[in-house]
This record gives C-alpha cells, sequence and structure tokens, in this order.
C-alpha cells in the first residue's frame, strides 16, 4: 500500500479523456500576449519597446524586486504594443503584445547543450533566475528564490511534485513519460546545490506508466542512490505541497513556516525540466506543458504550448467545442484548485497547466440543494490540515474573527476545497475561508500600518 | 463568443453527498426495526408510524409554507424525526400521542431554533419525553393480550428477571422499535455508509456497561449486563439519537466525552433512578452538554500538534507512554472515573444511615399502628420478604412483619409493613397493625410521594382512619358508583391509582398476616 497523507479526498479523476494523448507541440499562429506578471511578485519591468524586433528566448521583461521574475519571448517578431490587456484570471494587466511572424527564429546560443560540471552554485541560480522560472504548480513562486535558501546544507529532500492530483489535467503524466531523462537531469542539477539532499520523485499511482518510465530512467543515469521514485496513493491533495512533504519526510508545519524551514524543497516536475532546460541548454522557460480538456471539447489533448499563446487558439486545435454541447464553464486549471474564466481570448502564461471546459456547472446544481450545516463532520475528516471547517465557518458566520483565528487556527486553511467537495449541505465553505483569510490580513496590515 | 459561461469560486466538483441521501441512509437503517415491530406489535403500530411520520412532514411543511422559509420539508430529515418518535413509543400508544409528539418536535424544538443544524435537542426525543411528562398514563400503557403488563424495563427495576433473547430479538413487551437485534443492523448500515463512526456510540456504551458494572449491584455478571443494554431503548439510543450529528461535538475526543456523559448519567438514572425511560433524559442531557464541548474540546491543526512540533524541531525519540497519551484524554477519564466512584462510594456510605433511618421510620410508625406496644419483635420470613407478594395485590412486597409485646412479652399486635411500587408517582410504604383478634388497628405511611392535593390526601385522617378498627378478610376500593359494602374503602377523588395501590398493599399485609400464622 502507498504512504499517503491524513485526510483527503477523492474526486472522479476524468484523466481517462486525455492521459493517452501524447504531448504535441503547439506553435501559434496569432499574436503573442505576455503578462508581465505571470506568477507571485512584482510584474516585471519591459526592457523592449513598440515596433522592436525580438527572438524567441529574448528576455523582454526583467525581474523587478526580490520576489518577481523575468520574462522571455515566445516568439519573433515585432512588439506590436506594451498595453492593458485581459488575462487569464480576468484582470486587466500590462502585456507586452508581439506580431508573430511564424518564423520561430531563436535567438544564438539558446538549446546547445553544455557542460554543466563547470558551473558554480551561484551561475546555476544565475541560468535559472534568467531563465524566468517559476513554479508551474499553480503558484508561481519565482524558482531562483526557492533554490536559495539561508542553509543549503539543511535541506534533506527535493521533491519532483509529479502527483498531479488535480482531476482531468494529464500534461505532467505525459512529460514524465516522455521527458523522464531530461527531468531527472534538472533534479541532479538542484541536488548539486544541496549536498544533504535526496531526490524524491513522487507520483500518484494512477500513472503507472510515468512510474516506471521515471524509474527506467533513474536506472538508466546510475542516480538510484541519489533520487528515489514514490509511487503514492491517489487522493486530492496528494500533490499539495504540505501533503508531500507529510508523506516525504513525515512532518507537518505551520503556514508560517516554509518547506525549506523543515529541510524540504518542492517543485513541480514540469519546473524541473525547466530547470534542466535552462542550465543545460540555456534556454529561457518560453514553452511549458499543458492540457486542454473537458467534457465539451472535441479531442482533449496535451501540449507543450508557447508562452502567450490565445486560449482559443488552442481551443481550436483540439477540434473546437463538441457539435450541439453547450459550453457551461470554463476553468484555467482543474475543477479543485482552477479558477473560473469568462473568456477563451486570453493568453495562456506559465502557471495555466490546463484550461477545462466542462458542459455542466455543478457549482450552479449544488446551490439549489444548499440547506444548512448538517454538523456531520465530514470537512473534519477530509481537512488534511486537521482543521474543523464547520466551526470555522460558524465563527465566521457570528463574526467572531478572534476565535477564528486563534482557536481554530483558520489562517491555516489551504484552500484546497476539500471540505467544500465533500460538504452534503453544499456550503461553500472554502470560499468563506478565502474570504475570511484575506479580511483578517488586511485587517493585521491596516493595524500594522496604523501603529507607524 | 460564449457570454453565458458561468463565474465561481472553486472547487467546481461536489461529490453526490447531499442532505436527502444522509436522511436517506438514515431511514433506510431504521427500516429492520420498523418492520420487526410492525410485524411483532401489529397493525396499531403501523399506524403509529404513518401518523408520526405524516405529522412530522406535515408539520414542517405548514411551517415553511406559512413562514415562506424554503423547501426544507423536502430534504427527508423530518420523515426521519417522525420515524425516530414513533420507533420510541409504546406499541399501545393512542394515535393522537405520536401526532402531539411530532408537531412538538418539529415545530418547536427544530423550526423554532431555525429548522435543520439549528436545534440543540434531538427533536425526536425531545418529542418523546414532552409525551412521557405530559401524557404519563396514556403513553407507557403496555399490553399484553389486552391487559396492562409492565415492560421488561419496569420489571428489571424492580429486580425480577427478564427474558434477555426476547428482548434482543424485539418480542418482548416493549416500545416499537425494540428489537436490538435490528437496531445492530441498522448501526452496521450506518457505520458501512460512513455515517457514524464509532466514537459515540461506544463511549455512550462503554459509558453506560462500565457503570452499571460498578454499581448496578450484581458486578460484571453477562446476563445482567446485557438486560440493561438491550432495555430502555440504550442501542437505539447509542446508534440513532446520541449520535444525531447536529446535537453532538465535532471533535473526536468531544465525542468521546459526550458519550461518556451519556453513558454515565444513563447508568446512574438506571441504577439510582427509577424511571424506565431515563435513558432519553441523559441523551437530552448530553445534547445539552454539545455546545460547551464545541466551544473547548477543539483539536489543533496537525501542525500543532505536540509530535509535529517535536518532529520540526528535529526531535524523533519516542516519548514515554504517559506523554504520548494526550493528557486531556487522561485528565477525561481519570474525571469520569472519580465522578463514578465518587457517586458509587457517597451510596456506599450512607446506605447504612438510609437504612437505619428507614429502621427507625419503620418502629415509628409500627409503634404508631400498635401503640399499646412497648417492643417489637421481627418475625423471620426472608423467602417472602422483598419479594413480590401473591397474586391479585399487583407489584406489592412485604417489607417485615413484627410482634408487639408489653413489658411482660405478652402478644399485644402484629405490624407488617407493605411496599406498593405502583403509586402515581413511585413507591408507597404503609404499615399496618393488626389487633390479636385479626381486625386492623390503623394504618400509618412511611414513605408516600403523590401528586399534592390528590394522592396526598392519602395521608388524611378522612382516607387513613377508614381503615382503623375493621375487622375483615380483605378491602375492597369503591370507585364510580360502587354501592357502599362491609369490606368498602372510598376511592379518594382523583386519584385511583393511589388508593388502589394503597389498599393493595394492605390487602396483602392481611393476607400474609392471615396465611403466615403458622410462622409466628
Amino acid at each position: 500500500m502507498e504512504t499517503t497523507f491524513r485526510g483527503g479526498v477523492h474526486p472522479k479523476g476524468h484523466k481517462e479523456l486525455s492521459r493517452q494523448v501524447p504531448l504535441q507541440r503547439y506553435d501559434a499562429r496569432g499574436e503573442i500576449v505576455l503578462p508581465l506578471g505571470q506568477g507571485i511578485g512584482k510584474p516585471a519591468k519591459p526592457t523592449v519597446k513598440k515596433d522592436d524586433e525580438v527572438l524567441v528566448g529574448q528576455i523582454i521583461a526583467e525581474a523587478d524586486g526580490f520576489i518577481s521574475s523575468n520574462v522571455a519571448s515566445s516568439c519573433s517578431g515585432k512588439v506590436k504594443a506594451i498595453e492593458k490587456r485581459r488575462t487569464i484570471s480576468g484582470a486587466s494587466l500590462d502585456c507586452i503584445v508581439i506580431e508573430n511572424d511564424g518564423l520561430y527564429t531563436k535567438v544564438e546560443g539558446i538549446g546547445v547543450r553544455e557542460d554543466v560540471n563547470l558551473l558554480s552554485n551561484d551561475q546555476i541560480i544565475a541560468r535559472v533566475k534568467n531563465a524566468g522560472i517559476i513554479g508551474l504548480g499553480g503558484a508561481g513562486f519565482p524558482t531562483h528564490v526557492k533554490l536559495a535558501p539561508k542553509d543549503p546544507s539543511s535541506i534533506r529532500y527535493i521533491i519532483a511534485n509529479g502527483a498531479e492530483c488535480e482531476p482531468y489535467i494529464t500534461c505532467n503524466d505525459q512529460l514524465m513519460r516522455t521527458e523522464a531523462e531530461g527531468i531527472l537531469e534538472g533534479l541532479e542539477i538542484i541536488l548539486k546545490l544541496f549536498p544533504n539532499a535526496q531526490g524524491v520523485v513522487a507520483i500518484e499511482n494512477n500513472k503507472p506508466e510515468a512510474i516506471a518510465a521515471m524509474k527506467e530512467a533513474a536506472e538508466k543515469r546510475h542516480v538510484a542512490n541519489r533520487i528515489i521514485i514514490l509511487p503514492l496513493k491517489t487522493k486530492y491533495p496528494q500533490g499539495g505541497e504540505r501533503s508531500l512533504i507529510q508523506v516525504v519526510a513525515g512532518v507537518d508545519f505551520p503556514v508560517s513556516k516554509l518547506p525549506a524551514d523543515v529541510g524540504c524543497i518542492v517543485d513541480n516536475v514540469g519546473t524541473i525540466y525547466a530547470v534542466g532546460r535552462a542550465v543545460v541548454y540555456n534556454e529561457p522557460l518560453y514553452t511549458h506543458v499543458l492540457t486542454i480538456t473537458g467534457d465539451a471539447v472535441e479531442r482533449p489533448s496535451n501540449f507543450i504550448v508557447r508562452n502567450g499563446t490565445m486560449v482559443s487558439e488552442l481551443v481550436e486545435a483540439c477540434g473546437g467545442i463538441k457539435d450541439g454541447v453547450t459550453l457551461k464553464k470554463v476553468l484555467a486549471g482543474g475543477p479543485m484548485m482552477g479558477f473560473a474564466m469568462s473568456s477563451l481570448s486570453v493568453p495562456v502564461v506559465k502557471t495555466t497547466n490546463a484550461v477545462t471546459l466542462l458542459t455542466q456547472d455543478e457549482v450552479e446544481a449544488s446551490e439549489a440543494q444548499m440547506t444548512n450545516c448538517l454538523h456531520c463532520g465530514r470537512c473534519t475528516t477530509v481537512c488534511p490540515q486537521g482543521l474543523l471547517p464547520q466551526l470555522m465557518a460558524d465563527a465566521v458566520h457570528v463574526g467572531d474573527l478572534e476565535r477564528y483565528e486563534n482557536k481554530l487556527y483558520g489562517l491555516e486553511c489551504i484552500s484546497c476545497g476539500s471540505c467544500t467537495y465533500v460538504c452534503p449541505a453544499k456550503r461553500p465553505l472554502t470560499q468563506i475561508f478565502k474570504h475570511t483569510k484575506a479580511e483578517i490580513m488586511a485587517l493585521k496590515r491596516a493595524k500594522a500600518g496604523g501603529n507607524k | 463568443m460564449n457570454t453565458a459561461i458561468n463565474i465561481s469560486s472553486g472547487p467546481h466538483v461536489r461529490d453526490r453527498w447531499t442532505t436527502p441521501y444522509i436522511m436517506g441512509i438514515v431511514f433506510m437503517s431504521l427500516m429492520p426495526a420498523t418492520i420487526v415491530g410492525v410485524v411483532v406489535h401489529g397493525l396499531h403500530a403501523f399506524l403509529i408510524i404513518v401518523a408520526s411520520i405524516v405529522a412530522a412532514v406535515g408539520t414542517e411543511f405548514l411551517f415553511d409554507t406559512l413562514c415562506h422559509k424554503g423547501k426544507s420539508y423536502k430534504d427527508g430529515s423530518a420523515a426521519v424525526t417522525g420515524l425516530l418518535l414513533a420507533l420510541s413509543l409504546s406499541p399501545d400508544t393512542p394515535l393522537y400521542g405520536p401526532i402531539i409528539g411530532s408537531v412538538f418536535a418539529i415545530l418547536v424544538v427544530k423550526c423554532c431554533f431555525g429548522g435543520l443544524g439549528k436545534n440543540f435537542l434531538n427533536p425526536a426525543l425531545a418529542g418523546r419525553c414532552f409525551l412521557l411528562i405530559s401524557f404519563s398514563n396514556s403513553m407507557t400503557v403496555f399490553k399484553v393480550d389486552m391487559v396492562s403488563s409492565p415492560t421488561p424495563m419496569a420489571e428489571l427495576l424492580a429486580g425480577r428477571a427478564v427474558n434477555v433473547t426476547s428482548m434482543f430479538l424485539g418480542t418482548s413487551n416493549a416500545v416499537i422499535g425494540s428489537s436490538i437485534a435490528a437496531l445492530l443492523l441498522g448501526g452496521l448500515i450506518l457505520w458501512a455508509f460512513d455515517i457514524i463512526h464509532g466514537e459515540i456510540c461506544f463511549s455512550v456504551l462503554g459509558g453506560f456497561t462500565l457503570f452499571i458494572a460498578l454499581f448496578g449491584g450484581q458486578g460484571f455478571d453477562p446476563v445482567f449486563l446485557a438486560a440493561n443494554i438491550c432495555g430502555g431503548g440504550v442501542v437505539m439510543g447509542a446508534f440513532f439519537m446520541a449520535t444525531d450529528y447536529v446535537t453532538s461535538p465535532v471533535s473526536k475526543l468531544g465525542q468521546l466525552i459526550y458519550g461518556l456523559i451519556i453513558g454515565v448519567l444513563g447508568g446512574l438514572f438506571r441504577v439510582f433512578g427509577s424511571s424506565a425511560d431515563s435513558f432519553s433524559y441523559s441523551i437530552l442531557m448530553g445534547n445539552l452538554f454539545t455546545p460547551l464541548i464545541d466551544m473547548y474540546i477543539l483539536p489543533k491543526p496537525f501542525a500543532y500538534r505536540k509530535k509535529a512540533i517535536a518532529i520540526q524541531r528535529g526531535e524523533t525519540a519516542r516519548k514515554p507512554l504517559s506523554q504520548r497519551i494526550p493528557k486531556s484524554i487522561i485528565v477525561i477519564a481519570l474525571i469520569t472515573l472519580l465522578a463514578g466512584f465518587a457517586l458509587g462510594g457517597v451510596y456506599k456510605m450512607t446506605e447504612d444511615t438510609i437504612k437505619e433511618q428507614k429502621e427507625r421510620a419503620a418502629w415509628q410508625s409500627y409503634q404508631a399502628v400498635v401503640p399499646t406496644a412497648e417492643s417489637f419483635r421481627a418475625v423471620q420470613a426472608p423467602d417472602i420478604y422483598g419479594q413480590i407478594y401473591g397474586s391479585g395485590f399487583g407489584r406489592v412486597m412485604i417489607n417485615e412483619a413484627v410482634i408487639g409485646m408489653d413489658a411482660n412479652g405478652k402478644t399485644v399486635g402484629y405490624a407488617i409493613s407493605a411496599t406498593s411500587s405502583e403509586g402515581y408517582d413511585g413507591n408507597i410504604t404503609v404499615s399496618v397493625g393488626i389487633s390479636t383478634d385479626g381486625s386492623v388497628n390503623r394504618i400509618s405511611f412511611t414513605e408516600l410521594h403523590e401528586t399534592p392535593g390528590k394522592g396526598m390526601l392519602a395521608a388524611d385522617a378522612s382516607f387513613v382512619d377508614q381503615f382503623s378498627n375493621r375487622s375483615v378478610k380483605s378491602f375492597k376500593l369503591l370507585t364510580g358508583s360502587a354501592q357502599e359494602t362491609a369490606n368498602g374503602i372510598e376511592c379518594i377523588s382523583g386519584a385511583t391509582v393511589t388508593s388502589k395501590a394503597i389498599v393493595n398493599a394492605v390487602n396483602a399485609a392481611l393476607d400474609f398476616f392471615q396465611n403466615a400464622k403458622g410462622v409466628q
């Protein structure tokens, strides 16, 4: 039996839609739109201006501050505009719009293999930073910051997250099958930075092909002593950072601490692959893997896609929307952690690992079934953090934020959505907690500001 | 394009569990007990169940409609309440019983407190207790072949042996849903469908069994324990009433504490109380503790538990046992045990004093009913004392008989103490003084707690004096328009039950005197 964490839920996977569809490269035909802020942190500063000619892999915006990351162009062509455009989250953000010439001429030197043994640790991190790599699992934290903790010797585990516990998404499954060696190469480079660390590739056991491919690659590269391939039980949120650390290192830690504080660094397999490409091939992050799926799509597919490609173009590449169905909901990401999109005419960013197009909206259906809370305690059983969601919701209901924060540890909620998923009374618990956490943080900031 | 797509906050999927789904499973899990109840007790039991469910759902429907509160009657919880209430009633309850009970349960206990999930007491149990208190005569009627007869629980409380097998199968003379086998099957269904998780059921049953074993007076006698668990709604309470989501705590530790409170209270009421329905009250009291438990018994998130903190600090060595078991569990267990022992201990310590007091009161009453006696000598008849006496006197026990003597040791009269447990409000103990010629001197009460203004009038001279200085074989209670006879005793107006119990006790004493002359 595979190891797993406490709590969790078993939503229907729907991975059969696309899990056997091999990755295919998709080159955008239309314009490329690159938001300056693609992950957590400050948006990057553009280094190009309107009418400049750019090449594939050219850095067109530079990190502005500590938590910020570079943006590279994913096509060759002319900068058409730097203006506000609607992005995948629905917000209008500053974007660099490039007129795609369709030639994809690369910057010289990109994609040429180098001997990495000569690189120092600082040089490795500098290359990762230059490549503009951020966490591709969804949060989008700059990887070069994550790879430079205060004390590298205290890191015990580098966890490559291939769990892919989110329903529908299969692109990392396919990436592990086809680029197993590339992922391991990236992981080996990261392990060079951390002398005491063990590499762990964590994969849910619903991906037997990926597990086999990774094991084979590990044997081939003779790294079995440094890297273990760890199959995990299929359960959501198995791929959550905290769930993985719970399983691998046996540590639970509060949200006020970082994984590095307990000796762990967790990176998505896609991110680790990008690190390998950046360091060995000097290739900035301008492509990543993505799944277009859902019951509304004609041919659900896995793509290697260029950053800034329009979602609508990708949906067309999948054969478009099935005939005779109505599109009810579009999600950036999967149904548990993903967010609803209002339009398909937005560009994919680095953190977009899936677009799920559905003909049914279960949220809408559940609203009609909503009753008072039964106090059944199902939310308590599934919470991977060990919280008491029903009492937290009660505390919010009566406006007792003090109890929410200090007695019920409501800020420890990781918004995984498990409680909302299982709630038989169909209460919108996760939404309540997201809102309340934001409210408490805002109050704290206001208080801190007032004391100055 | 796609202007119609929906926007909402995640997660965007829901599992198939809904409130009606849960209620459906609970309803289904009660079906075995319902079927056994209807098969054993017949059509009237079926009508009670139907009336109760219809009244419950109807009340919620009316409330929803009149108060514009949505369509909560559709969620199935009212039907479950109605069924649970019906199953906890006697199969001989008049049909207005379940209807009034369901209306009270739904309207007052549930809807008036905000509907589903907001009630602080289990509605079905509250409805049942409301009926027991308000209509105690008609609610506790249990008939066998059209004759009122005691339930196994009443028999058990009176200290008699009961047929555990028939209680287990549900063929005994108890409430409709009394088949333990069927209830256990229902509990198994709930557990299999993940509706209940065992913490509450087993702490209720565990606390109850332990208390009965320690203080029930018969130790770990398996038959006695089984009889106690199988009777008085303990199993139904443990699996279907105490586990009610709304009125039980959230955390596992809270649930254990809650279950222990119910179990220990249930045991306490069973051992030291007199009501056969005490378990319902102990669950309601447990319900009242729930908000308190939920306020203070809050498990910490995984990351803040002691073990997690130790690992975060890099400590991995196993700790001694005393530190591994959460301190709170030890404390709670100790408190429960201490409270139990303290109660039992106080009872044991005061047992002798109470006995002495009772004896003194008895001797004083003997003195009152045989005034010419200077001293008394007890008559030895251990086979008879403390047992239900003869037949035709109801549940009457002869406690003791004494011979009164004057200063010279000459017999001047007899006094017999008899207790009827069929008073309106518990036991009635009476001392009957009999003179040497067999006529009744007079009677005196040593135990009488009847309704003031009604049954308590028995202590008045107008009633008591009727017995004085009469020479009869037995007394006859005159009820209604019955004619005065030579042995007639006039009934206290509005207190037939009390009058009957007293006359039975006196008649038993007379019968004992007449038949036991030889053993003097």
